[in-house]
């Protein structure tokens, strides 16, 4: 008992999640549900974020929730893992500062604070806990990518400045969104006003500095991830599966195969290859390597496929071909199927990019008639009819009936 | 129904522990409430919901080191203080809680009564402290007083009992339920594992016939004789907070919203969609029976309308029967027959007694429940398990959605031949991605804007869809207290048809494009020709969409899959409904969630 850590009382033990926000960037697959729920390998990916929390012995969860909450409350319910989650809503995304106060009178002294839409290795949340002394703490990684997500300034462990956008190159080190704070930051972000329509977290962290408070940072190079497009699904999957944080059982090194599913003798499965529960794939198929196929869904006859995600309930047809392929729920596709992968130019909100390895990206209740093709890149809106033999190149809008 | 809960060993945390598990079995009732605290014998009870014993007890800051509580669901006498439970002696030296009804009461009250007893409720249980009390003046010690109190005590019961001057809780089970709590240096009685599950997962389930003599040094279970019985310790897996309401306002709407994942975990690893074949592990062994005849009450009697329907049509006579109609008009039995019990607790006191007037014939009985270790789970030769999680809702939802699915998983197991299932199967496997789509994209709410505040609601369908006409029907009454009744589509013209007008909008659920589905088409026509504005819950295979004013749609699918869908759209209004009117959904008035009255 005395040797574990989670028993040591400065120790933050409570965590509040941000989970409200849709993930813009990544529609059309989420039209249903919030960025945190798409899939990373089988399981949403809350649900990593979750796991890390509560293998950091975590033991006291709040989820703020807002765009499509039922979404994530129906999935993980009032527990999970035995840790009682408590929601809090947050009705206008008005950023992350805005959304950590809707969970105000969730935790009681000091807590961590991480996104749920992001990845995290749990020993990066085990070392920003036991770094924790005074108003905040957080994780600190080196890498190009800080322009991407705000430079942090550091002296030794103390965090001296926050640049939120950092002329390319400047820096390297960078904020990894995993922090740990006293309840100041709760004042700190009321005395803040909401300006543009929005209050992030880190106008607040800077005022902390300005302050005069401690704000410590933890350099880690655990693994650290997320999604911000479509095709970034397909690397978070990879990724995934290369490390084996997969929830199904190993039937081989890397051939993860839940104990409801059925593989027919004469399927092929590839590694690293992940197969959910009361999954079905049928005779000649081939699945993997890369192939990460949800609960209840099915792989026709013969269908090839490599470097997917396969989200729940999802159909796809005998003889299908797909590489470096999303497909979300509950989606019919009909025989044949071709998708043969990238490189491709994907325009995405009017911004073109270029070379990015997708063959293709399905949102939910989508049906595909047999025969049909999907040129590299294209993105086809939910509940979207594609009818037999046509040759998709492009963007599909939600809801639409594409004949020929 | 009631619930009754009780604990030793736990000092001065004792009201704090009783009134929590109160909170957590108030699903079985909320007319009233009370609890009793030794060795004081502080007996504090109020009507209505626990938050008035809450105040109650805040006030009053009374003390105790052991104590039983009770929340009540009336049977007799209306919810009153005075009926309120605890219910004590003369002097006060005895207090007990009861669940269940005590048949021979009347007989009992008159014989005390002429002893010169004062009785001051007019409850069943009023008798139980009497006779207790009688039997210690008598020269009894408690245990004995105990004892030969419930020797004399006829019906259906589970009882607590603590008595002054000796530092126990005296407990008694037949037929209702009661299950020990076994934790540290201190044991916990109550009808239901959620009463206590925050603070010890070590489970005694008690059978009937079981007496409980609990006190500081731990627990002893006798029988009848008094001889004492050895007993197993479970382990129970689930957690208290798996009856949180998860930031849903209210358990219904949450239960609505699980039903994806619980149709999931009641299908999984209960099929291979590449043989085409369905495996109920725990029934393998049986083999076809002759006849299958369901009895159930409320929402799972609807289910067995339903698996009845499926079975007659795979040639096996089969018949739905109401549990508390059959034990006392039992219909003709033969060998052969297979009895299934739908019930959702497995403690419903009418199912029992069903399934036990058919076992007591000598065939085969089967319970179909959500409830592992549930009493019909228990006594019946067999049990299958619908796996929908924890129903909080006093108005069932998801289970219903799993029995529907649990119904075809049984007819497929029970009747042999060979026959590919894969359809079928493939349907069940979508329906949880089907129901979703309909969680997403319900038009049910904006239905209520426009129908709201209608004089009545009717509900019609065929074949398979009359469990879900008169399923609709009865959430639409359990929950928004309005008018609404569910037919058979053509028995609308025998008679409720002169209910109908223009201020009664009829929903008809009509899925598939076969003869049923016709027939139904014109049923909705005939009502729209009396001015009822016409709200078709279909899947588009007929042109039920095109006639209708409103319409419902769902998933195209299998025709025994679709009474699953089209049955969560007539949740949603009602719960819509009910909302717009403000009514107290998961608590509605004079019902509970299961029901351990006959």
């Amino acid at each position: 008992m005395s040797n574990s850590p989670a028993t040591d009382g400065s120790r933050p033990s409570s965590a509040v999640v941000l989970a409200a926000g849709e993930g813009i960037r990544l529609r059309p697959l989420t039209a249903n549900r919030p960025k945190p729920m798409l899939p990373a390998g089988t399981r949403p990916i809350l649900e990593h974020v979750l796991n890390a929390l509560i293998d950091a012995g975590v033991d006291d969860i709040h989820i703020v929730v807002g765009y499509q909450a039922n979404r994530v409350r129906s999935h993980f319910g009032p527990t999970y893992r035995d840790v009682p989650i408590t929601y809090h809503t947050q009705s206008n995304q008005l950023g992350s500062g805005h959304a950590l106060l809707q969970a105000r009178d969730g935790p009681n002294g000091s807590f961590l604070l991480v996104n749920g839409d992001q990845i995290i290795d749990h020993r990066i949340v085990e070392a920003v806990s036991t770094a924790h002394t005074d108003a905040a703490t957080l994780a600190v990684v080196e890498g190009p990518e800080a322009v991407d997500y705000g430079a942090v300034h550091l002296d030794g462990e103390t965090v001296t400045e926050l640049i939120e956008q950092p002329a390319s190159g400047e820096f390297r080190l960078f904020n990894a969104g995993v922090y740990a704070f006293s309840q100041r930051i709760f004042e700190t972000l009321e005395a803040l006003s909401v300006e543009r329509g929005e209050l992030p977290l880190t106008a607040a962290i800077q005022q902390l500095i300005d302050d005069d408070h401690a704000v410590g940072g933890v350099r880690t190079d655990h693994f650290w991830m997320d999604a911000t497009h479509p095709w970034d699904l397909l690397s978070l999957s990879r990724e995934l599966l290369a490390r084996g944080w997969v929830d199904a059982p190993a039937v081989d090194s890397d051939v993860f195969v839940h104990e409801s599913a059925h593989v027919h003798p004469d399927a092929t499965l590839v590694g690293p290859v992940v197969v959910d529960s009361d999954v079905v794939i049928e005779a000649g198929a081939v699945v993997g390597p890369y192939a990460a196929i949800g609960a209840s869904a099915t792989i026709g006859p013969g269908s090839v496929l490599r470097d997917v995600v396969v989200d729940t309930d999802t159909v796809i047809g005998p003889n299908t071909t797909a590489v470096e392929f999303v497909a979300g729920q509950g989606c019919e596709m009909g025989a044949a199927l071709t998708a043969s992968g990238g490189p491709a130019d994907v325009v995405l909100d009017e911004q073109v990019y270029t070379d990015v390895d997708l063959g293709g990206v399905i949102a939910d209740r989508v049906d595909v008639g047999g025969g049909a093709t999907l040129e590299p890149g294209a993105l086809i809106g939910p509940e979207a009819t594609i009818g037999a033999g046509v040759v998709v190149r492009g963007h599909i809008d939600a809801g639409s009936e594409v004949v020929r | 129904m009631c619930g009754i809960v009780g604990c030793i060993g736990r000092g001065e945390d004792t009201v704090d522990v009783l009134m929590a598990g109160l909170r957590s079995l108030e699903y079985r009732g909320y007319d009233s409430a009370g609890i009793a605290l030794g060795p004081e014998m502080r007996v504090l009870r109020k009507a209505g919901e626990l938050d008035e014993l809450a105040e109650v007890v805040e006030a009053n800051e009374p003390l105790g080191s052991y104590g039983i509580g009770h929340t009540r669901w009336s049977t007799h006498g209306p919810p009153n203080d005075r009926n309120a439970h605890p219910h004590t002696d003369e002097n006060g030296r005895v207090a007990v809680v009861h669940n269940g009804i005590i048949e021979n009461y009347a007989e009992l009250k008159a014989e005390l009564q002429e002893t010169g007893v004062t009785f001051t409720s007019d409850t069943d249980t009023e008798v139980v402290p009497h006779l207790i009390a009688k039997a210690l003046a008598a020269g009894d010690d408690p245990e004995t007083a105990f004892h030969n109190t419930v020797d004399r005590l006829e019906g259906s019961y589970a009882i607590a009992a603590i008595i002054d001057g000796s530092e126990t809780i005296f407990a008694a089970r037949q037929g209702s339920p009661l299950v020990i709590g076994v934790g540290d240096e201190c044991t916990y009685l109550a009808s239901d594992v959620p009463a206590f599950v925050d603070h010890t997962r070590d489970v005694v389930f008690l059978e009937d016939g079981h007496r409980v003599i609990a006190d500081t040094d731990g627990y002893v279970v006798l029988n009848e004789d008094r001889e004492v019985v050895d007993v197993d310790v479970e382990t129970v897996s689930y957690t208290a907070e798996a009856t949180g309401k998860s930031g849903y306002d209210h358990y219904m709407l949450k239960e609505i919203h699980e039903q994806p994942t619980a149709l999931r975990q009641c299908f999984s690893g209960r099929s291979d969609a590449l043989e085409g074949t369905v495996t109920l592990e725990e029934i393998d062994e049986i083999p076809q029976p002759n006849a299958v005849q369901f009895v159930a009450c409320g929402t799972s009697y609807h289910a067995a309308l339903y698996g009845a329907v499926v079975l007659r049509e795979m040639g096996i006579p089969a018949e739905a029967y109401l549990a508390s109609e059959y034990a006392l008009s039992p219909p003709p039995l033969s060998l052969g027959t297979l009895v299934v019990g739908i019930t959702q607790s497995g403690e419903t006191a009418d199912t029992l007694a069903a399934l036990r007037d058919a076992k007591s014939r000598g065939v085969s009985t089967l319970a179909l429940t959500n409830t592992v270790n549930s009493t019909a789970a228990r006594e019946c030769d067999h049990a299958v398990y619908i796996r929908a999680g924890p129903e909080i809702g006093v108005a069932a939802t998801k289970t219903f959605s799993s029995q529907l699915v649990g119904c075809n998983l049984l007819a497929e197991e029970l009747v042999d031949g060979p026959r590919d299932l894969r359809p079928l199967i493939e349907s069940l496997r979508n329906l949880p991605d089907d129901v979703q789509s309909i969680l997403d994209t319900s038009a049910a709410e904006e239905l209520v804007e426009e129908y709201g505040g209608s004089d009545a609601y009717f509900f019609i369908g065929r074949g398979t869809n009359v469990a879900v006409a008169l399923e609709g029907a009865l959430k639409c009454k359990e929950i928004s207290y309005e008018h609404a009744e569910g037919f058979p589509a053509g028995e609308l013209k025998h008679g409720p048809l002169a209910l109908v007008t223009p201020e009664t909008p009829v929903f008809a659920v009509v899925t598939g494009d076969d003869e049923r589905a016709q027939k139904t088409l014109g049923n909705i026509k005939e009502v729209q020709a009396r001015g009822a504005p016409v709200i078709a819950v279909t899947d588009g295979e007929s042109d039920a969409a095109e006639i209708a004013d409103e319409t419902l749609m769902i998933p195209d699918t299998d025709e025994r899959a679709a009474p699953v869908l089209a049955n969560v759209q007539l949740q949603l209004f009602s719960y819509h409904l009910a909302d717009a009117l403000g009514r107290p959904i998961d608590k509605p008035r004079n019902l509970a969630k299961s029901v351990t009255v006959e």
